[in-house]
């Protein structure tokens, strides 16, 4: 009995994996036949008409004008806070990496090992 | 762990970024909704200055990370046409 719930559990779970594999190989729609390049400049000039449209008052909407002044700097801004993230993780990775100074002289000492022995065998270092 | 230098160096940075951004974004998103008498603009530049004065920053890392990078690549190409008559010889 026990035997059999695991075989029925099994042929299921194969039976939902082909067709999900199925789906994949065929998709449908514009978007998931688009290469990544081509998705994420198109995600981007949708955020820059965006941006063109608040600061420069392409359809005439007159926006409060505090919104245009926090628009306008948009572009600066969105760059200026990508480099402190990146400063931020750089920092971060430095202050966290993990020396193993143990290793590392376990390292030199075989290191050092290795160079007596090629010096006796007759090796010219 | 990181040896004490580098845990101070790292930290030190990650405390740089995180002022520059807070300061950043108090002057680009913040400030417009505050009044115009109120005591904050004192601690800050002109609006324009917050566009000026990154571009200006990349522009100078810019060129100084490119300037050395451009000379050596400069005469390595002045000295491989020099020397490519030779070998085709």
């Amino acid at each position: 009995m026990h035997h059999k719930f695991d075989v029925n559990i099994l042929r299921r779970a194969e039976v939902a994996f082909e067709r999900r594999s199925f789906i994949k190989k065929n998709p449908s729609g514009a978007f998931s036949t688009m290469t990544k390049l081509m998705q994420w400049l198109f995600g981007v000039s949708l955020l820059a008409t965006a941006w063109a449209v608040v600061t420069f008052d392409l359809f005439g909407l007159s926006f409060p004008p505090e919104y245009r002044e926090v628009a306008w700097p948009m572009p600066v801004y969105l760059l200026v806070s990508f480099g402190c993230f990146s400063l931020a993780t750089v920092g971060y990775r430095v202050a966290t990496f993990n020396d193993c100074d143990e290793a590392a002289r376990e390292l030199q000492d075989q290191i050092k090992e290795a160079k007596e022995d090629l010096r006796k065998k007759g090796l010219k270092l | 762990m990181a040896s004490g230098a580098d845990r101070t160096a790292g930290m030190g940075l990650v405390l740089f970024s995180l002022l520059l951004f807070s300061y950043y974004t108090v002057w680009v998103i913040v400030l417009p909704f505050v009044d115009a008498d109120h005591v904050l603009h004192r601690y800050f530049l002109p609006r324009e200055f917050s566009v000026i004065l990154p571009g200006v920053a990349g522009v100078v890392l810019l060129l100084c990370i490119g300037l050395p990078s451009n000379q050596t690549a400069f005469t390595a190409v002045v000295l491989l046409k020099n020397h490519k008559p030779k070998k085709m010889d």
